[in-house]
């Protein structure tokens, strides 16, 4: 975990990349003042200009993008790789789809992303997802946390034996992640494990690493043609 | 007038019986021919007798065999009908070899004949001169089986599905069957007795020749090439076009018309939107979640058919799927009760989280309304609480329900047992509930709408 972002005076800064003008407006008008926007692109390859240029805190990433190697959202992290806002903390991506597409998901969270929501994540939500990312926690959404419990086989009960296990969870991961999918906050999570916020952000943060960096086969041959409806 | 034809009684000659298009465009008909069916398609251009035709065709051919010549002329320039009839069509093979019976025996026949008046002719001393008229026979027979297979080629490219890859490799066997042998018949008529040096001295100018004119050909065959394959691709896309656009017109355009006309109500523009979305995407992405009898796939439909009905959505996430059991089938029933009741009474956002293990099956339903107190649950709770923990515990699960800080949650349990063990249930009690939770259902979209 690195230095909580909070501590530091100041907004958020923020990119917006997504293709659709619509949908980077309509995040404008919902985002309030703790958040700058800074920067915003709509292709793949200005995305990286824009993001080198103004070293945002925060880069807000549609997976799906046109232009780069045409992999959308993981070209733009890709090519942004050693970017650092002024403070020295790597610049941060939160994915944002329509798509749920596990593929895609998956692929953008392997590519380095901190987090996934979808397009239909209401503005308070979005604006307390952008913050957790911005302080170097993980955002799962319900969707993204089902996802790993079923790729990790944490749902057919396989648990790790210890924790630095890359390939499975934990007991106490695949708690965090199955209380994230039936739709509770992080701090209701640190209520009902009886354990504290932080913790759970670590948690979640070691998933989301595991999920980064596991190489579990069944992970790339379960996302590949998996659609979630 | 009292007496009105009717639009569809158009007098009908007996000849004209199997046509339908309105202009008569000169086509060789696929039924009802003997050989290539030039006799018939004439007959039918003209408005004439098929037997008179033929009749007049077999007297030109006495007449120095003119007959033949215009038979194999027209047959070459006329267009074979494409299915005229409603039986052709629908048989691909009456289509393929519609008459190869009478055709096979009529030119084993002719073939016959032609070989017996050749020896009767040599007996009776007149000169043939067999070594002209061989190499002629040989050139027709192969232009002949050449032409056919370019007339089938022709069909196969508008019955590419029934074809088949055998089918076309045997055409191409017999196309070039067919330019071999007339390329052996030319060989031999034009080296006459000379042997292979005559072959050498007459062949190697023919292949230059043949070479020159194939080299100023060629760009203008590739070209044609190219421009036939654009515009078969260009057709496939317009195609796809038309069924993209048919489908967006049928749900997206539809959808947004009834918005602007909803657009005061927000709760039916939400419940569209939902709805729309969710077919899009199964449309764009259907995927193996599609498959009727799972677990996964019944829970999804139970969760879009309560987020349809009251327009609220629901988050559901599911994890890991089984075939769909008569627990299965149960815990779907108390999972869709509990999202009625959450929708019904809670608040936004619902979410539903369904985890398939390989021991249980657990389903969380949870909402954020103000919760309740079990104990003291209203009347019309107390079916709800039936179907649901009553309902979960006869099919040998558990059913709990929590108050939370901030809504509701009710959880699911059901053990997973093996298949074919689940003889201990008692349908008669379970039909009963349904009924009756499908009543409640009912009455409940009734008020809504």
């Amino acid at each position: 975990m690195s230095e909580p972002r909070s501590m530091e005076p100041g907004p958020i800064r923020l990119v917006l990349v997504d293709d659709h003008r619509m949908f980077r407006s309509g995040v404008k008008a919902e985002l309030d003042e703790s958040m700058l926007i800074v920067g915003e692109a709509a292709d793949v390859d200005s995305a990286i200009v824009v993001v080198a240029q103004t070293r945002p805190d925060v880069v807000l990433l549609d997976v799906h993008l046109p232009g780069g190697n045409g992999n959308g959202g993981s070209d733009v992290i890709t090519g942004s790789g050693g970017v650092t806002t002024e403070s020295g903390a790597p610049v941060r991506f939160l994915a944002l789809s329509v798509s749920d597409s596990a593929e895609d998901v998956i692929a953008v969270i392997r590519a380095g992303a901190r987090g996934y929501v979808t397009k239909t994540i209401t503005g308070p939500d979005l604006a307390s997802a952008i913050r957790r990312v911005a302080d170097g926690d993980a955002v799962f959404s319900p969707r993204l946390a089902g996802f790993v419990l079923d790729a990790f086989g944490a749902a057919a009960g396989e648990v790790a034996v210890i924790d630095e296990e890359l390939d499975r969870l934990s007991a106490r991961e695949r708690e965090v992640m199955r209380l994230i999918a039936r739709g509770y906050q992080y701090k209701e999570v640190a209520k009902e494990l009886f354990i504290s916020i932080k913790t759970v952000e670590t948690h979640v943060s070691s998933v989301l690493r595991k999920l980064q960096l596991s190489s579990r086969h069944e992970l790339t041959a379960w996302a590949v043609g998996r659609h979630l409806l | 007038m009292d007496v009105v034809p009717a639009p569809y009684e158009v007098p009908q000659s007996p000849i004209t019986s199997g046509e339908r298009l309105p202009v008569r465009r000169l086509e060789r008909p696929v039924q009802g021919r003997y050989l290539a069916g030039v006799c018939a398609g004439l007959a039918e251009h003209l408005g004439l007798n098929v037997r008179h035709v033929r009749l007049a065709f077999g007297l030109a051919c006495l007449a120095g065999g003119a007959g033949i010549a215009a038979y194999l002329f027209l047959w070459a320039l006329t267009p074979q009908s494409l299915g005229t009839t409603p039986v052709a069509r629908t048989d691909a093979v009456a289509i393929g070899r519609p008459t190869n019976e009478p055709v096979r025996n009529l030119v084993v026949g002719l073939g016959l004949l032609f070989v017996g008046g050749v020896l009767v002719a040599q007996q009776r001393g007149v000169n043939l001169r067999l070594g002209v008229l061989i190499p002629i026979l040989t050139v027709v027979g192969g232009a002949v089986l050449a032409w056919s297979q370019l007339d089938v080629a022709e069909r196969g490219r508008w019955l590419v599905g029934d074809m088949g890859p055998a089918g076309r490799r045997a055409g191409l066997v017999r196309l070039g069957i067919g330019i071999a042998l007339a390329t052996i018949g030319v060989v031999v008529l034009v080296t006459q007795g000379r042997g292979f040096s005559g072959l050498w001295e007459v062949g190697i100018p023919a292949v230059a020749v043949l070479a020159g004119v194939a080299l100023v050909a060629a760009p203008w065959g590739v070209r044609l090439w190219a421009d036939l394959r654009a515009e078969q691709a260009q057709r496939i896309r317009e195609t796809e076009r038309a069924d993209i656009a048919a489908h967006l017109h049928d749900s997206v355009l539809q959808t947004l018309a009834l918005i602007q006309r909803q657009a005061g109500d927000s709760a039916a523009v939400v419940r569209l939107a939902r709805a729309q979305e969710r077919e899009l995407r199964g449309w764009l992405y259907a995927g193996p979640l599609g498959s009727q009898a799972s677990l996964a796939s019944a829970v999804t439909e139970v969760a879009h058919e309560v987020e349809d009905l009251h327009g609220m959505p629901i988050e559901l996430v599911v994890t890991g799927d089984r075939p769909l059991d008569v627990g299965g089938a149960a815990l779907v029933r108390a999972l869709r009760e509990a999202l009625l009741n959450a929708v019904r009474h809670g608040a936004a956002p619902v979410s539903a989280y369904v985890e398939v293990g390989s021991e249980s099956v657990e389903a969380f339903v949870r909402d954020h309304g103000p919760g309740f107190d079990l104990d003291a649950v209203p009347q019309d709770r107390f079916g709800v609480r039936e179907s649901i923990l009553g309902r979960m515990s006869r099919h040998g699960g558990a059913a709990a329900l929590r108050r939370l800080e901030q809504g509701t949650e009710v959880s699911l349990t059901l053990p997973v047992t093996a298949p074919g063990s689940h003889s201990q249930i008692q349908p008669e009690a379970q039909t009963d509930t349904e009924a009756r939770t499908d009543t409640e259902v009912q009455a409940d979209t009734e008020g809504r709408r």
